[in-house]
């Protein structure tokens, strides 16, 4: 299953949910998480409205279609090469 | 209150550009590859900002600011979801499907597992959530003629209708396309602007959250740490996690946005329209947040309507509107982020809102509508029952099949069944637990069979749409767990859970039953995967 899957899918994968989820435990453990300050604003508005919503998800697809296309850049030239 | 013109010329404006751009492609759609997948010819950026246009429906606009002015902060954990879960699509459906490079949705089905009638299967859930999508999407264009003319409710679903129909009928995929990218522009800007007025009224996040507070204590907390939680719903954190799924996996592998991958240039522009599609939609949501966050402190502080006898909180002014322009159904309660905007008393504001709030309604009915025009048409009355009408005449197919989708929709959508995100998550599931499986698997495991794809579609369909019914009619929500005890209630957001019960279910009888024909594994599971180095 997922045979052939580039890697660098697993590792977007693993950024999404790990952010996702280790902020989410936070908020299991920490009362008031979101309305504590960060960076002068509510930490919610940081970790869940900017990064978790917007910046780490245009990273991650960023990553997907950039990776991508050095691979098959990669695969071209050692084709062209033969 | 009456209409003020600056928000007419608005709405004006956005219509004439939605029909020079119908106008300009009139010509191209006429043939019928143009018709249904724009002759594979959009480029990365025109696709990304389609996609975002198509996958984003009234329910987000809408009902994603309702659901956090009822549900609290709990809820922008569904947003990150939604978002969360496009960039999955980029290696995991874009890049094959653009690959193998059908004309319709349920092609793959039929081709992968060899046989005709997985057309009919995988066409029932589509169906079922392709209705449900036009549905919502005229309730959405008439709340934003409401908004816009101050028609009673029932006249505007009429508009509507008539709007959203000729809108399609005259375009096909290419004018959705390229008028679909507009906008998705149109919606980002609005959005956009609209939180850059809520954040500026209130002098700053701090500020913001502070008069947030003052109306809503209990709405940043989060289940087990707080004394009380923000929501019934958000007192687990079942309920936060549920509502984080059950959108997540739609970019995926909903119809509506899978076809948007076949209309590219080539499969680099399939991947990149999905940065494009994450950028554009990750800013709009980015603004229905803060617009949803601080919608009930705005309307209660700021909404001229607030003066009206009897009228003493946020509801109590969306069940006067509710009386007032007959808003039938559920749905009064999406007004509330157009009430939001109307409480800052800013005519070019709104004006932008109704323009984006049409841009996301209309795109998103073309875009199922043409989903389920070619499913009925072209494969139903095509390929599964021999008809010849729809290969020879496939503009006109489509478009009767048009004519049938909306007069039905319209006609449900005059009192809509339940509030236009709650139909959204309902559309999503069905979808997503029963023809998710066989594509995304199919597409990845060769192991996957026939049986099992159509016992899948089938018994999904079915378990998901009875335990949704189940719940909302013996626990009053389809928010709970459909097998609770009514006094212990469990909090499952839209049963999220089939999604992953059809996976396993999937899997376990493809281990049980023939595999398909290894020509078949080579053409539709080998040779779609990417190269290897």
């Amino acid at each position: 299953m997922f045979k052939g899957m580039p890697k660098i899918f697993w590792i977007g994968m693993g950024i999404m949910y790990g952010w996702v989820f280790f902020f989410m435990f936070l908020e299991m453990i920490i009362p008031g998480l979101p309305l504590k300050q960060f960076l002068g604003v509510p930490a919610c508005y940081i970790y869940n409205w900017i990064m978790g919503l917007w910046i780490i998800n245009i990273f991650i697809s960023y990553l997907f279609y950039s990776s991508e296309e050095k691979r098959e850049e990669i695969i071209k030239n050692r084709k062209g090469a033969k | 209150m009456e209409s003020n013109p600056i928000v007419l010329i608005g709405a004006l404006i956005y219509f004439l550009i939605i029909f020079y751009i119908g106008w300009t492609s009139r010509k191209a759609s006429m043939d019928a590859s143009e018709f249904y997948v724009a002759g594979r010819k959009v480029g990365p950026f025109v696709n990304g900002s389609a996609l975002a246009a198509t996958y984003f429906s009234p329910a987000s606009f809408l009902g994603l600011p309702a659901f956090i002015f009822i549900l609290g902060y709990p809820f922008w954990w569904a947003l990150v979801g939604i978002i969360g879960g496009m960039p999955i699509a980029t290696l995991l459906t874009a890049a094959p499907l653009r690959k193998y490079a059908p004309t319709s949705f349920t092609d793959y089905y039929a081709d992968r597992y060899e046989t005709k009638w997985m057309r009919l299967w995988s066409a029932i859930p589509t169906i079922i959530g392709g209705f449900a999508y036009v549905i919502l999407s005229i309730v959405g264009t008439a709340l934003f003629l409401l908004c816009i003319l101050k028609f009673n409710f029932t006249i505007s679903v009429i508009l509507a209708s008539v709007i959203v129909f000729t809108y399609v009928y005259f375009g096909g995929m290419v004018a959705t396309t390229f008028s679909t990218a507009f906008q998705g522009i149109a919606m980002t800007v609005a959005a956009v602007v609209a939180a850059g007025y809520v954040i500026g009224h209130y002098g700053g996040l701090n500020g913001l959250t502070d008069a947030v507070i003052s109306t809503s204590p209990n709405f940043f907390n989060m289940p087990y740490v707080a004394e009380k939680a923000s929501h019934p719903l958000m007192a687990t954190w079942t309920g936060v996690i549920g509502f984080f799924f059950v959108w997540h996996f739609g970019f995926s592998a909903m119809p509506y946005t899978v076809v948007r991958f076949f209309t590219t240039q080539d499969i680099k522009s399939a991947r990149r329209s999905v940065f494009w599609a994450v950028l554009i939609g990750g800013a709009m949501y980015g603004g229905l947040i803060i617009i949803g966050t601080g919608a009930r402190v705005l309307i209660e502080q700021l909404h001229p309507l607030m003066a009206t006898d009897g009228v003493t909180n946020a509801m109590g002014l969306l069940k006067h509107m509710k009386t007032a322009y007959g808003v039938a159904g559920a749905s009064v309660t999406d007004y509330s982020m157009i009430s939001a905007m109307e409480a800052l008393k800013s005519p070019f504001l709104l004006a932008i809102i109704a323009a984006g709030g049409l841009a996301i309604a209309m795109a998103t009915a073309a875009g199922w509508t043409m989903v389920l025009n070619v499913v009925l048409g072209r494969d139903l009355i095509g390929k599964v029952f021999g008809s010849k009408w729809p290969e020879e005449k496939p503009v006109a197919c489509t478009r009767v099949m048009t004519i049938f989708i909306i007069v039905v929709c319209g006609l449900l959508s005059f009192k809509p069944p339940a509030l236009v995100l709650d139909i959204s998550g309902a559309a999503f599931v069905v979808i997503l637990c029963s023809v998710g499986p066989p594509l995304v698997l199919g597409l990845w495991w060769e192991r996957g069979t026939t049986l099992a794809a159509s016992l899948t579609i089938i018994v999904m369909t079915i378990c998901s749409t009875s335990s949704w019914m189940y719940a909302k009619y013996h626990l009053g929500s389809y928010h709970w767990f459909f097998l609770s005890d009514p006094a212990n209630k469990i909090s499952t957001p839209h049963q999220f859970y089939w999604v992953f019960i059809g996976f396993i279910f999937y899997i376990l009888i493809s281990l049980i039953t023939p595999k398909n024909s290894d020509e078949a594994i080579q053409k539709y599971v080998k040779d779609l995967k990417p190269e290897q180095l």
